[in-house]
Protein backbone atom coordinates (compact mmCIF):
# COMPACT_ATOMS: atom_id res chain seq x y z
CA UNK A 1 0.00 0.00 0.00
CA UNK A 2 1.20 3.50 -0.40
CA UNK A 3 1.80 5.74 2.64
CA UNK A 4 -0.45 8.17 2.75
CA UNK A 5 0.85 9.75 5.80
CA UNK A 6 3.77 9.77 7.89
CA UNK A 7 3.40 11.25 11.27
CA UNK A 8 6.28 12.45 13.56
CA UNK A 9 4.73 13.30 17.12
CA UNK A 10 7.05 15.29 19.44
CA UNK A 11 5.51 13.69 22.70
CA UNK A 12 4.62 10.39 24.16
CA UNK A 13 1.16 10.98 23.93
CA UNK A 14 1.35 11.98 20.53
CA UNK A 15 2.26 8.67 19.65
CA UNK A 16 -0.39 6.53 21.74
CA UNK A 17 -2.91 8.83 19.44
CA UNK A 18 -1.41 8.46 16.25
CA UNK A 19 -0.77 4.82 16.97
CA UNK A 20 -4.63 4.15 17.98
CA UNK A 21 -5.61 5.44 14.91
CA UNK A 22 -3.54 2.83 13.15
CA UNK A 23 -0.58 4.20 12.72
CA UNK A 24 2.33 1.85 11.90
CA UNK A 25 4.78 2.82 14.85
CA UNK A 26 8.19 2.98 13.42
CA UNK A 27 11.41 3.01 15.60
CA UNK A 28 14.79 4.16 13.14
CA UNK A 29 12.98 2.20 10.36
CA UNK A 30 15.37 -0.28 9.78
CA UNK A 31 12.74 -2.49 9.16
CA UNK A 32 9.41 -0.57 8.08
CA UNK A 33 11.01 1.40 5.36
CA UNK A 34 12.39 -1.76 3.04
CA UNK A 35 8.56 -2.89 2.94
CA UNK A 36 7.13 1.02 2.28
CA UNK A 37 9.98 1.16 -0.56
CA UNK A 38 8.82 -2.16 -2.06
CA UNK A 39 5.21 -1.09 -1.63
CA UNK A 40 4.31 -4.17 0.16
CA UNK A 41 3.80 -2.26 4.08
CA UNK A 42 0.49 -3.51 4.97
CA UNK A 43 -0.28 0.43 6.32
CA UNK A 44 -0.50 3.50 4.81
CA UNK A 45 0.61 5.63 7.81
CA UNK A 46 3.36 5.78 9.77
CA UNK A 47 4.50 7.35 13.29
CA UNK A 48 7.99 7.85 13.78
CA UNK A 49 9.26 7.66 17.30
CA UNK A 50 12.29 9.66 16.03
CA UNK A 51 11.07 13.08 17.90
CA UNK A 52 8.88 11.83 20.69
CA UNK A 53 11.44 11.86 23.55
CA UNK A 54 11.98 8.27 23.85
CA UNK A 55 15.30 8.37 22.90
CA UNK A 56 17.60 8.44 26.34
CA UNK A 57 19.66 5.74 28.36
CA UNK A 58 20.38 6.26 32.05
CA UNK A 59 21.78 3.96 33.77
CA UNK A 60 21.59 3.97 37.77
CA UNK A 61 21.92 2.18 40.76
CA UNK A 62 22.38 -1.13 38.87
CA UNK A 63 19.16 -0.21 37.12
CA UNK A 64 19.33 0.93 33.03
CA UNK A 65 16.06 2.07 31.78
CA UNK A 66 16.56 2.49 27.95
CA UNK A 67 14.36 4.64 25.53
CA UNK A 68 12.32 2.65 22.92
CA UNK A 69 13.96 4.90 20.29
CA UNK A 70 17.11 4.87 21.80
CA UNK A 71 19.29 3.11 18.79
CA UNK A 72 21.88 0.77 18.63
CA UNK A 73 24.87 3.18 18.53
CA UNK A 74 23.29 5.43 21.21
CA UNK A 75 23.19 1.96 24.18
CA UNK A 76 27.05 0.73 23.16
CA UNK A 77 27.81 4.57 23.67
CA UNK A 78 26.68 4.62 27.30
CA UNK A 79 29.69 3.69 29.70
CA UNK A 80 26.85 2.00 31.83
CA UNK A 81 26.09 -0.46 29.19
CA UNK A 82 29.52 -0.99 27.98
CA UNK A 83 29.00 -5.00 28.96
CA UNK A 84 26.37 -5.19 25.81
CA UNK A 85 29.02 -3.05 23.41
CA UNK A 86 30.69 -6.74 22.15
CA UNK A 87 26.76 -8.11 21.61
CA UNK A 88 25.89 -4.57 19.86
CA UNK A 89 28.93 -5.03 17.16
CA UNK A 90 27.72 -7.98 16.16
CA UNK A 91 24.21 -6.56 15.00
CA UNK A 92 24.27 -4.75 11.03
CA UNK A 93 26.69 -2.58 10.19
CA UNK A 94 27.38 0.75 12.28
CA UNK A 95 24.99 2.87 9.85
CA UNK A 96 22.36 1.05 10.51
CA UNK A 97 23.15 0.50 14.54
CA UNK A 98 22.66 4.66 13.75
CA UNK A 99 19.33 3.86 12.89
CA UNK A 100 18.06 0.91 14.46
CA UNK A 101 16.73 1.20 17.51
CA UNK A 102 15.98 -1.07 21.27
CA UNK A 103 12.19 -0.50 20.59
CA UNK A 104 12.30 -2.48 16.94
CA UNK A 105 14.33 -4.79 17.65
CA UNK A 106 11.73 -6.26 20.22
CA UNK A 107 9.17 -6.21 16.94
CA UNK A 108 11.59 -8.05 14.28
CA UNK A 109 11.49 -12.12 13.22
CA UNK A 110 14.36 -13.80 13.54
CA UNK A 111 17.41 -14.58 12.57
CA UNK A 112 17.49 -10.42 13.17
CA UNK A 113 17.25 -8.64 16.62
CA UNK A 114 20.01 -9.76 18.81
CA UNK A 115 19.79 -7.03 21.07
CA UNK A 116 15.78 -9.02 22.14
CA UNK A 117 17.44 -12.10 22.23
CA UNK A 118 19.85 -9.77 25.10
CA UNK A 119 17.19 -8.60 26.85
CA UNK A 120 14.96 -11.88 27.49
CA UNK A 121 18.65 -13.30 28.75
CA UNK A 122 18.42 -10.17 30.88
CA UNK A 123 14.38 -10.56 32.05
CA UNK A 124 14.37 -7.05 31.04
CA UNK A 125 10.60 -5.07 31.59
CA UNK A 126 8.90 -3.23 28.99
CA UNK A 127 7.28 -0.04 30.25
CA UNK A 128 4.14 -0.08 27.71
CA UNK A 129 1.82 3.15 27.22
CA UNK A 130 -1.67 2.89 25.57
CA UNK A 131 -5.26 4.52 25.19
CA UNK A 132 -5.81 2.91 28.53
CA UNK A 133 -2.88 4.21 30.37
CA UNK A 134 0.83 2.98 31.41
CA UNK A 135 1.84 -0.80 32.11
CA UNK A 136 4.90 -2.88 32.72
CA UNK A 137 5.25 -6.41 30.71
CA UNK A 138 8.29 -8.74 31.09
CA UNK A 139 10.27 -8.51 28.00
CA UNK A 140 9.16 -12.36 27.46
CA UNK A 141 5.54 -11.53 27.03
CA UNK A 142 6.32 -9.16 24.59
CA UNK A 143 7.99 -11.11 22.27
CA UNK A 144 5.71 -13.96 22.71
CA UNK A 145 2.71 -12.18 22.31
CA UNK A 146 3.22 -8.75 20.88
CA UNK A 147 1.37 -5.94 22.20
CA UNK A 148 -2.19 -4.39 22.11
CA UNK A 149 -2.81 -2.31 18.74
CA UNK A 150 -2.41 0.85 19.89
CA UNK A 151 -0.41 0.17 22.20
CA UNK A 152 3.98 1.47 22.15
CA UNK A 153 6.90 0.48 24.30
CA UNK A 154 8.34 3.50 25.66
CA UNK A 155 11.22 1.91 27.40
CA UNK A 156 12.74 -1.15 28.51
CA UNK A 157 14.33 -1.34 31.89
CA UNK A 158 17.35 -3.79 32.97
CA UNK A 159 18.92 -4.35 36.08
CA UNK A 160 22.79 -4.80 34.80
CA UNK A 161 24.54 -8.18 35.06
CA UNK A 162 27.10 -9.03 38.08
CA UNK A 163 30.19 -8.86 36.90
CA UNK A 164 31.09 -12.31 34.87
CA UNK A 165 27.90 -13.67 34.65
CA UNK A 166 27.45 -12.19 31.50
CA UNK A 167 28.00 -14.20 28.16
CA UNK A 168 26.96 -13.64 24.74
CA UNK A 169 27.97 -15.59 21.85
CA UNK A 170 26.88 -15.57 18.25
CA UNK A 171 27.48 -17.58 14.95
CA UNK A 172 26.97 -16.36 12.03
CA UNK A 173 28.57 -16.39 8.04
CA UNK A 174 30.95 -13.52 8.36
CA UNK A 175 32.55 -11.91 11.04
CA UNK A 176 30.56 -8.38 10.71
CA UNK A 177 27.24 -7.33 9.59
CA UNK A 178 25.21 -10.60 9.61
CA UNK A 179 22.65 -11.90 10.19
CA UNK A 180 22.45 -15.24 13.32
CA UNK A 181 22.71 -18.88 12.96
CA UNK A 182 22.78 -19.44 16.51
CA UNK A 183 22.76 -16.48 18.95
CA UNK A 184 22.92 -16.93 22.59
CA UNK A 185 23.04 -14.65 25.16
CA UNK A 186 23.22 -15.59 29.21
CA UNK A 187 22.90 -14.35 32.86
CA UNK A 188 24.51 -17.00 35.00
CA UNK A 189 25.85 -16.21 38.38
CA UNK A 190 25.24 -18.32 41.92
CA UNK A 191 21.40 -18.82 41.72
CA UNK A 192 20.60 -17.80 38.62
CA UNK A 193 20.60 -19.40 35.18
CA UNK A 194 18.93 -17.60 32.30
CA UNK A 195 19.89 -18.53 28.73
CA UNK A 196 18.00 -17.28 25.44
CA UNK A 197 18.88 -18.18 22.40
CA UNK A 198 18.07 -16.32 18.29
CA UNK A 199 17.97 -17.98 15.26
CA UNK A 200 16.42 -20.84 16.64
CA UNK A 201 12.68 -20.02 16.43
CA UNK A 202 10.92 -17.41 14.80
CA UNK A 203 11.05 -15.03 18.25
CA UNK A 204 13.92 -15.27 20.59
CA UNK A 205 13.48 -18.44 23.13
CA UNK A 206 14.73 -19.39 26.66
CA UNK A 207 16.30 -22.72 26.78
CA UNK A 208 14.36 -23.73 29.71
CA UNK A 209 15.09 -27.30 29.55
CA UNK A 210 18.88 -26.43 29.51
CA UNK A 211 18.08 -23.67 32.10
CA UNK A 212 16.57 -26.31 34.63
CA UNK A 213 19.78 -28.98 33.91
CA UNK A 214 22.03 -26.04 34.64
CA UNK A 215 20.74 -24.46 37.56
CA UNK A 216 22.61 -24.97 41.36
CA UNK A 217 25.52 -26.61 39.27
CA UNK A 218 29.00 -25.83 38.26
CA UNK A 219 29.67 -24.72 34.87
CA UNK A 220 31.29 -27.77 33.33
CA UNK A 221 32.07 -29.23 29.95
CA UNK A 222 30.15 -32.19 31.23
CA UNK A 223 26.83 -30.09 32.56
CA UNK A 224 27.14 -27.70 29.47
CA UNK A 225 27.13 -30.72 27.37
CA UNK A 226 23.94 -32.61 28.89
CA UNK A 227 22.04 -28.98 29.29
CA UNK A 228 23.19 -28.31 25.46
CA UNK A 229 21.83 -31.17 23.96
CA UNK A 230 19.05 -30.82 26.07
CA UNK A 231 17.81 -27.07 24.70
CA UNK A 232 16.75 -29.09 21.45
CA UNK A 233 13.72 -29.37 23.12
CA UNK A 234 12.99 -25.41 23.53
CA UNK A 235 13.54 -24.31 19.60
CA UNK A 236 11.67 -24.79 16.67
CA UNK A 237 14.37 -24.02 14.16
CA UNK A 238 13.43 -22.20 10.62
CA UNK A 239 15.42 -22.42 6.73
CA UNK A 240 16.85 -19.29 5.42
CA UNK A 241 19.65 -18.00 3.18
CA UNK A 242 21.82 -18.13 6.24
CA UNK A 243 21.38 -21.49 7.15
CA UNK A 244 19.25 -24.55 7.47
CA UNK A 245 16.91 -25.76 10.37
CA UNK A 246 18.87 -28.95 10.34
CA UNK A 247 22.36 -27.45 11.01
CA UNK A 248 20.77 -24.82 13.32
CA UNK A 249 19.66 -27.65 15.53
CA UNK A 250 22.57 -29.41 14.78
CA UNK A 251 25.54 -26.73 16.00
CA UNK A 252 23.21 -25.53 18.73
CA UNK A 253 25.41 -27.35 21.32
CA UNK A 254 28.33 -26.30 20.22
CA UNK A 255 27.67 -22.61 20.39
CA UNK A 256 25.41 -22.77 23.81
CA UNK A 257 29.13 -24.46 25.18
CA UNK A 258 31.13 -21.50 23.20
CA UNK A 259 28.81 -19.09 25.04
CA UNK A 260 29.56 -20.21 28.51
CA UNK A 261 32.51 -21.73 28.60
CA UNK A 262 34.67 -19.45 26.69
CA UNK B 1 -2.39 14.06 4.61
CA UNK B 2 -1.20 16.06 1.87
CA UNK B 3 2.75 16.61 0.46
CA UNK B 4 4.13 19.00 2.51
CA UNK B 5 7.22 21.68 2.09
CA UNK B 6 10.01 19.90 4.01
CA UNK B 7 13.27 22.19 5.13
CA UNK B 8 16.75 20.60 5.57
CA UNK B 9 20.18 21.82 6.02
CA UNK B 10 22.13 20.30 2.80
CA UNK B 11 25.72 20.58 2.91
CA UNK B 12 25.47 23.58 5.45
CA UNK B 13 23.16 25.11 3.06
CA UNK B 14 18.73 25.54 4.07
CA UNK B 15 17.16 23.79 1.18
CA UNK B 16 13.00 23.61 1.24
CA UNK B 17 11.60 21.24 -0.94
CA UNK B 18 7.82 19.49 -1.31
CA UNK B 19 8.04 15.62 -0.40
CA UNK B 20 5.07 13.28 -1.05
CA UNK B 21 3.98 11.33 2.28
CA UNK B 22 7.05 8.73 2.90
CA UNK B 23 9.50 9.89 0.40
CA UNK B 24 12.64 8.56 1.61
CA UNK B 25 15.66 11.07 2.31
CA UNK B 26 16.99 9.65 -0.85
CA UNK B 27 15.14 10.17 -2.97
CA UNK B 28 14.52 14.15 -2.26
CA UNK B 29 18.09 14.66 -2.30
CA UNK B 30 18.62 12.77 -5.58
CA UNK B 31 14.85 14.13 -7.39
CA UNK B 32 14.21 17.02 -5.39
CA UNK B 33 17.84 18.82 -4.92
CA UNK B 34 19.27 17.28 -7.69
CA UNK B 35 22.01 15.96 -5.94
CA UNK B 36 22.53 12.48 -7.31
CA UNK B 37 25.89 11.42 -5.59
CA UNK B 38 24.16 8.92 -3.32
CA UNK B 39 22.59 5.83 -5.19
CA UNK B 40 19.59 3.86 -4.81
CA UNK B 41 21.31 0.47 -4.37
CA UNK B 42 19.07 -2.22 -2.92
CA UNK B 43 16.54 0.38 -1.03
CA UNK B 44 16.16 -1.96 1.70
CA UNK B 45 19.55 -0.74 3.63
CA UNK B 46 21.67 -3.77 3.12
CA UNK B 47 24.42 -2.21 0.13
CA UNK B 48 25.30 1.20 1.46
CA UNK B 49 25.48 3.31 -1.64
CA UNK B 50 22.77 5.65 -0.15
CA UNK B 51 24.34 6.61 2.68
CA UNK B 52 24.16 10.30 3.74
CA UNK B 53 25.38 11.56 6.78
CA UNK B 54 22.25 12.67 9.08
CA UNK B 55 23.30 14.97 12.29
CA UNK B 56 27.05 14.00 11.23
CA UNK B 57 26.22 10.14 11.59
CA UNK B 58 26.00 7.58 8.35
CA UNK B 59 22.77 6.48 7.86
CA UNK B 60 20.80 4.66 4.66
CA UNK B 61 18.91 7.37 3.53
CA UNK B 62 16.96 4.98 1.94
CA UNK B 63 15.59 3.64 5.37
CA UNK B 64 14.69 7.71 6.08
CA UNK B 65 11.58 8.77 5.47
CA UNK B 66 12.40 12.32 5.12
CA UNK B 67 9.41 13.70 7.44
CA UNK B 68 11.31 12.08 10.63
CA UNK B 69 14.73 14.27 9.90
CA UNK B 70 13.31 17.71 9.01
CA UNK B 71 15.06 20.49 10.17
CA UNK B 72 18.00 18.25 10.53
CA UNK B 73 21.43 18.41 9.07
CA UNK B 74 22.59 16.33 5.82
CA UNK B 75 25.89 16.09 5.01
CA UNK B 76 26.42 14.17 1.34
CA UNK B 77 29.33 13.59 -1.32
CA UNK B 78 28.36 17.04 -2.79
CA UNK B 79 29.22 18.97 0.51
CA UNK B 80 32.70 17.03 0.64
CA UNK B 81 33.73 18.59 -2.33
CA UNK B 82 33.41 21.76 -1.20
CA UNK B 83 35.35 24.41 -3.08
CA UNK B 84 35.89 21.89 -6.45
CA UNK B 85 38.60 20.70 -4.15
CA UNK B 86 39.01 17.19 -3.84
CA UNK B 87 39.65 16.34 0.00
CA UNK B 88 41.72 13.31 1.85
CA UNK B 89 39.64 10.75 1.00
CA UNK B 90 38.40 11.41 -2.27
CA UNK B 91 41.92 11.73 -3.22
CA UNK B 92 43.54 8.71 -1.45
CA UNK B 93 40.37 6.68 -3.29
CA UNK B 94 42.18 7.76 -6.49
CA UNK B 95 45.46 7.17 -5.86
CA UNK B 96 44.82 3.77 -4.20
CA UNK B 97 42.46 2.37 -7.54
CA UNK B 98 39.66 2.05 -4.55
CA UNK B 99 37.34 3.26 -7.24
CA UNK B 100 36.19 0.85 -10.34
CA UNK B 101 32.90 1.24 -11.15
CA UNK B 102 31.95 4.03 -8.88
CA UNK B 103 28.58 2.60 -7.80
CA UNK B 104 29.56 2.36 -4.17
CA UNK B 105 31.82 5.25 -3.97
CA UNK B 106 29.71 7.91 -2.97
CA UNK B 107 28.54 5.20 0.25
CA UNK B 108 32.07 4.42 0.91
CA UNK B 109 33.51 8.24 1.05
CA UNK B 110 30.85 9.45 2.98
CA UNK B 111 31.24 6.17 5.70
CA UNK B 112 35.02 6.86 5.51
CA UNK B 113 34.10 10.99 6.34
CA UNK B 114 32.22 10.19 9.41
CA UNK B 115 34.86 7.46 10.95
CA UNK B 116 37.83 9.75 10.24
CA UNK B 117 36.13 12.77 11.80
CA UNK B 118 35.48 10.12 14.90
CA UNK B 119 38.97 8.69 14.76
CA UNK B 120 41.62 10.48 12.98
CA UNK B 121 43.84 7.28 13.30
CA UNK B 122 41.42 4.09 12.93
CA UNK B 123 43.12 0.66 12.56
CA UNK B 124 42.44 -1.65 10.11
CA UNK B 125 39.82 -3.44 11.58
CA UNK B 126 37.84 0.10 12.69
CA UNK B 127 38.07 0.58 8.94
CA UNK B 128 36.39 -2.59 8.17
CA UNK B 129 33.85 -2.20 10.57
CA UNK B 130 33.08 1.39 9.56
CA UNK B 131 32.76 0.08 6.33
CA UNK B 132 30.73 -3.36 6.89
CA UNK B 133 27.61 -1.89 5.89
CA UNK B 134 28.65 -0.89 1.88
CA UNK B 135 29.22 -3.38 -0.46
CA UNK B 136 31.77 -3.21 -3.49
CA UNK B 137 31.55 -5.62 -6.19
CA UNK B 138 34.25 -4.31 -8.19
CA UNK B 139 37.05 -3.93 -5.76
CA UNK B 140 37.39 -6.87 -3.58
CA UNK B 141 37.86 -4.51 -0.74
CA UNK B 142 41.08 -3.74 -0.41
CA UNK B 143 42.49 -1.31 -2.20
CA UNK B 144 39.31 0.57 -0.31
CA UNK B 145 40.66 -0.13 3.07
CA UNK B 146 44.22 0.57 2.03
CA UNK B 147 42.59 3.83 0.84
CA UNK B 148 40.72 5.27 3.78
CA UNK B 149 44.15 4.07 5.86
CA UNK B 150 46.03 6.61 3.59
CA UNK B 151 43.41 9.29 3.78
CA UNK B 152 43.28 8.92 7.79
CA UNK B 153 47.59 9.35 7.21
CA UNK B 154 47.22 12.04 4.97
CA UNK B 155 44.56 14.17 6.77
CA UNK B 156 46.94 13.57 10.49
CA UNK B 157 49.74 15.21 8.38
CA UNK B 158 47.59 18.26 7.45
CA UNK B 159 46.49 18.36 11.13
CA UNK B 160 50.19 18.64 11.98
CA UNK B 161 51.02 21.32 9.21
CA UNK B 162 48.21 23.52 10.36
Amino acid sequence: MAIQAVHVPESLDGVVACSARGGQVMGGGTVVMPLVNSGSAAVTELVSLRRAGLGGVEVSDGVATIGAAATLTAVGEHPGLAFLRPALRTIASPTIRNQATVGGNLFVAQPYGDLAVCLLALDATCEIAGPAGRRDAPVADVLAAGIATGEVVVAVRVTLPEPGAWHYHKAMRRRLNSAAIVTVASVTSAGVCRIALGGLAPRPVRAVSAERLLSGRPLTPESLAEASEAARADIDPFDDAYASAWYRARVLPVHLRRALLP
Amino acid sequence: MPSQIVSLVVNGERREFIAAPGATLLACLRESLGLIAAKRGCAQGACGTCTVLVDGRPEAACLVAVETVAGGSVRTLEGVTAGGELDEVQSAFIDCFATQCGFCTSGMIMVAEALLDQNPDPSEDDVIEAISGNVCRCTGYRPIVIAIMEAARRRREQAVLR
